[in-house]
C-alpha cells in the first residue's frame, strides 16, 4: 500500500473514526484502525463490533492496499504532524507502515488487514434517503429514553418503524416512552428494527450538516442498520427480539389537558430540581383549571428535608378536573429539550396513571412519563 | 470433517446434530483439565461457522480467526485470576453480564453467535444464576459452548440447560502417536510424556512446550528420592525452603502422588500400568521394601496435604507433616 493525503483531512476523518475503536481486550485487534484504498480514496475503519465508522478521505493511491494500524499511536502521532501531505507506505515484509509529512519520519508497526473483521458498506444497497435534519430529530428526541443499563438488553435500543413512508422512531427505558414520527419522500414499508441508542447518539453526532442527505440501509439480513452521512458511514448491530408494543403503552383519554408555555415550564422544572436533587427527583405538578376570573395554573414544587422547598406557579389553560401528580424532574426536562413548539400540551387522568406530553398543533412526537408516588 | 484427536464419539454426536441441524441450545464438555474439551469447543465453532462444503476447512478466514480465538461471532469468556497471596481463577457476574449484552446483539460477519464459556465450574452462583435465562432462551440462534472439568461442581440448573459430553481420557497410544505426529516430538519423549498425561492429549503438549515443566517434574522426583534417604532434620530443612513458593509445592505434591502411584501398583503386581517410565530403576529397588499399605498410606496423606493446601492451611506445616510420616528409604537411581 503506498497513499498520500493531507494531515487536516487524516486528522479530521480519524476524529470522526476513533469514537468506534474497541476497548476490550479480548479482541486486541479492535485496538486498530483499518486504513485501506478504494476507488482512489483512502477509507479509515475502526470498530467495537458493536459500532463501526468508516470515513472516507481523498487521497492519491500509488498503489493498492490495506493494513490495520494500533489507533492510539495512529491518531496521537498525525495529530502531531504538521500541516501538508502526510505519505503512508506500508513494507509488507516488515508490517511496518513508513508515513512521512514533511521532514517528520516514522515507523508504525501494524498488523495484517486479514484479522480485522469485515465491516460491510452501504454501496449498492437500498436506501431510505431523508434530509439530516430529519434524522437528527428522530434519534435525539427519543435516545434519551433508552435504558442505559444491560439488564433489559431490548430497552437500550430505539425502534425504527417504516410504514407508509412515515419513519417512527421509539424509546423506552420501563420508566417513560417517547416516540417521534416523520415523513419520507416515498411510500416506503420495511420490518422493524431496534439500533443501539449508543450507535444512534454517535450517528447524531457526524450529522451536523443540514444540507446533506442522509442515508439509512437495513441490511436484508437484518443484522445491522447503516447509515450514511456524507464520508461518513456508521453500521451497527441490531439488536435482537421484540420491542414493547408501543401503541399499547400510549394513555388513550384523559380527565385534564393543559396547554402550557414550554419554556416557561422548563424554566419552573430546572428550579424544581435543584429541590428535587435528595428525593430521586421527585416534583409536583399541581394542576388546577381557571374559573372565569383566574387563569388556569400548573404549580411545580419540590420539596428538600435539607434544602428546602420550591413551588413556581406557571400560568397555563386547563380544561378538566383538577389534579395533583408527581414526575422524575429529569424525564420533563429531557422530554421538554425534544418540544419545539412554544407551547405544549400536558393530558392526565390520575396521581397514579402516567402522563402524556406533546407538543401543541403537532403530533410528530409525543412523550409518556410515569409518575411518581405522592406521598415520598 | 472436525480435526480432533480421539474423542470419536463426541465428534460423531456433534456433527450428526450439526448435519441434521438441530442443534440444542448449550454443549457442556466434561472432562480433567487438558484432555481436549476447548479443542473440541474449537473446533464445533469452526465447523458451525465455516461456509466451505466440508465444514470446518482450517483454512478459511473464518476458521482461521476462530482458531485463533479472534473471530468477532464467537465469544470466549474466560475465568480471571485474581488475588494476590492466593491466586484464585473466577468467572465473574460482570464477565456473563457482558455476554448477555453481546449476545443480544445479531452476529457481525456470520449468521449465528458462539458463546464459549471455559472452565464454568469457577463461575460464582452470581455468576452461573446471571447466564440461567440466556441459557435457556438463547437470543436469535445464539449457541453456548461450556466446558467443566467437574460437572458436580455447576448448578444443577446450568447442568439441566446443557447437552453433556463427557470427555474421557485417550487410550496411551493414541497420545503417543499424535504427539509424534503432529508435534514432532522424539519417540523417546512422546513415550514418556504420553503415559504421565493419563490420556491428556492437551496436558502432554503443554508440557512438551514447556521445558520449564518437566524440569521441575525432574526435580520435584529427585528431591523425593532425597528426602526419602533424609535424616528427619534434613527434611525440615527442605519443608522451610520448599513452603516458600505455594504454586511449586503444589505442583511437587503432585508428581510425588504420580509417583507413589506407581510404587503402589508395583508392589501390587501391575507394573505395566506405571506411568513415570523413566524411573523403572528406582521403583525396582525399592519393590521389597515397601509394602502395599505403606505405599497406599503415603499417596492418601499426600491427598490430604493437597486438601488441606487448596484450604488455605500454613503451608510448611503441611508439608512438615507429611514428611515425618514417610519411612526411611533409600531409593537407587
Amino acid at each position: 500500500m503506498k497513499v498520500s493525503c493531507l494531515q487536516e483531512n487524516l486528522a479530521k476523518a480519524l476524529g470522526i473514526v476513533g469514537k468506534a475503536v474497541g476497548a476490550r481486550t479480548t479482541l486486541p485487534i479492535l485496538a486498530n484502525i483499518l486504513v485501506s484504498t478504494e476507488n482512489n480514496q483512502l477509507r479509515l475503519t475502526a470498530t467495537d463490533l458493536n459500532l463501526a465508522i468508516s470515513c472516507w478521505i481523498g487521497a492519491k493511491v500509488e498503489q493498492e492496499g490495506a493494513v490495520a494500524m494500533p489507533a492510539r499511536t495512529f491518531i496521537d502521532l498525525v495529530n502531531a504532524l504538521p500541516q501538508g501531505t502526510v505519505s503512508l507506505e506500508l513494507n509488507v515484509r516488515t508490517q511496518a507502515v513508513n508515513i512521512r509529512c514533511g521532514s517528520y519520519n516514522n515507523d508504525l508497526k501494524s498488523l495484517d488487514a486479514q484479522e480485522f473483521p469485515i465491516v460491510p458498506t452501504t454501496e449498492g444497497q437500498d436506501g431510505i434517503e431523508m434530509p439530516v435534519e430529519l434524522l437528527r430529530s428522530l434519534i435525539s428526541h427519543t435516545v434519551f429514553a433508552a435504558a442505559t443499563n444491560d439488564a433489559r438488553p431490548i430497552l437500550t435500543g430505539v425502534e425504527a418503524r417504516i410504514r407508509d413512508g412515515q419513519i417512527t422512531f421509539s424509546a423506552a427505558d420501563g420508566y417513560r416512552l417517547a416516540t417521534q414520527t416523520g415523513h419520507l419522500g416515498a411510500p416506503i414499508n420495511h420490518v422493524p428494527a431496534i439500533i443501539p441508542a449508543r450507535a444512534l447518539h454517535e450517528v447524531a453526532r457526524v450529522s451536523h450538516d443540514p444540507n446533506t442527505t442522509a442515508m439509512m440501509v437495513l441490511s436484508a439480513n437484518r443484522s445491522q442498520a447503516m447509515f450514511r452521512i456524507g464520508n461518513v458511514e456508521l453500521v451497527s448491530q441490531l439488536i435482537e427480539g421484540n420491542f414493547p408494543e408501543v401503541g399499547q403503552l400510549i394513555p388513550k383519554s384523559h380527565q385534564t389537558r393543559t396547554i402550557v408555555s414550554t419554556s416557561e415550564l422548563a424554566n419552573a422544572c430546572k428550579a424544581a430540581r435543584i429541590f428535587a436533587r435528595e428525593s430521586a427527583g421527585t416534583t409536583r405538578l399541581k394542576i388546577v383549571p381557571g374559573n372565569g376570573a383566574t387563569p388556569g395554573q400548573v404549580m411545580v414544587s419540590a420539596v428538600s428535608q435539607e434544602t428546602g422547598s420550591n413551588e413556581t406557579t406557571v400560568d397555563a389553560n386547563v380544561e378538566g378536573v383538577p389534579v395533583e401528580i408527581a414526575f422524575n424532574v429529569q424525564f420533563l426536562l429531557d422530554m421538554l429539550s425534544a418540544i419545539e413548539t412554544p407551547n405544549m400540551v400536558i393530558e392526565t387522568n390520575a396521581a397514579s396513571t402516567p402522563g402524556l406530553f406533546k407538543p401543541a398543533g403537532k403530533d410528530d412526537f409525543l412523550c409518556v412519563v410515569m409518575p411518581m408516588n405522592l406521598n415520598r | 470433517m472436525m480435526q480432533v484427536i480421539g474423542h470419536e464419539w463426541a465428534v460423531h454426536s456433534l456433527e450428526s446434530s450439526a448435519q441434521r441441524e438441530q442443534l440444542r441450545n448449550a454443549y457442556l464438555f466434561c472432562g480433567v483439565h487438558g484432555i481436549g474439551k476447548r479443542t473440541l469447543a474449537r473446533q464445533f465453532a469452526q465447523r458451525l461457522l465455516c461456509q466451505q462444503p466440508n465444514a470446518p476447512c482450517g483454512t478459511c478466514r473464518t476458521c482461521k480467526l476462530v482458531g485463533l480465538g479472534r473471530h468477532p461471532d464467537v465469544l470466549w469468556v474466560e475465568p480471571i485470576v485474581s488475588g494476590n497471596l492466593i491466586k484464585s481463577a473466577k468467572i465473574g457476574i460482570e464477565a456473563i453480564r457482558e455476554l448477555n449484552y453481546q449476545l443480544s446483539l445479531r452476529p457481525v460477519e456470520t449468521t449465528r453467535r458462539i458463546a464459549v464459556l471455559s472452565q464454568f465450574e469457577t463461575a460464582n452462583d452470581a455468576a452461573a444464576n446471571a447466564l440461567l435465562k440466556t441459557l435457556e432462551e438463547p437470543p436469535g440462534n445464539a449457541l453456548f459452548l461450556l466446558t467443566a472439568s467437574d460437572e458436580l461442581a455447576l448448578l444443577p440448573t446450568i447442568l439441566s440447560r446443557c447437552e453433556r459430553l463427557n470427555l474421557r481420557p485417550l487410550p496411551i497410544r493414541t497420545v503417543q502417536s499424535a504427539l509424534e505426529e503432529h508435534w514432532q516430538a522424539p519417540a523417546d519423549q512422546a513415550q514418556l510424556l504420553a503415559h504421565l498425561s493419563a490420556g491428556r492429549l492437551g496436558w502432554a503438549v503443554q508440557m512438551m512446550q514447556n521445558p520449564e515443566a518437566l524440569q521441575v517434574r525432574q526435580q520435584a522426583l529427585d528431591d523425593l528420592s532425597q528426602q526419602l534417604s533424609n535424616s528427619l532434620a534434613l527434611r525440615f530443612v527442605y519443608a522451610e525452603k520448599l513452603s516458600k513458593d505455594r504454586e511449586l509445592l503444589t505442583v511437587t505434591l503432585d508428581h510425588w502422588r504420580t509417583w507413589w502411584r506407581d510404587v503402589l501398583l508395583l508392589v501390587s503386581g501391575q507394573g505395566e500400568r506405571v506411568v513415570n517410565i523413566d524411573r523403572l530403576s528406582g521403583f525396582k529397588s525399592l519393590q521389597q521394601r515397601v509394602t502395599a499399605q505403606q505405599a497406599a498410606q503415603a499417596l492418601e496423606e499426600i491427598e490430604t496435604a493437597l486438601q488441606q493446601l487448596e484450604r488455605n492451611a500454613n503451608a510448611r506445616l503441611v508439608l512438615e507433616n507429611l514428611l515425618l510420616e514417610w519411612p526411611r528409604l533409600l531409593v537407587a537411581g
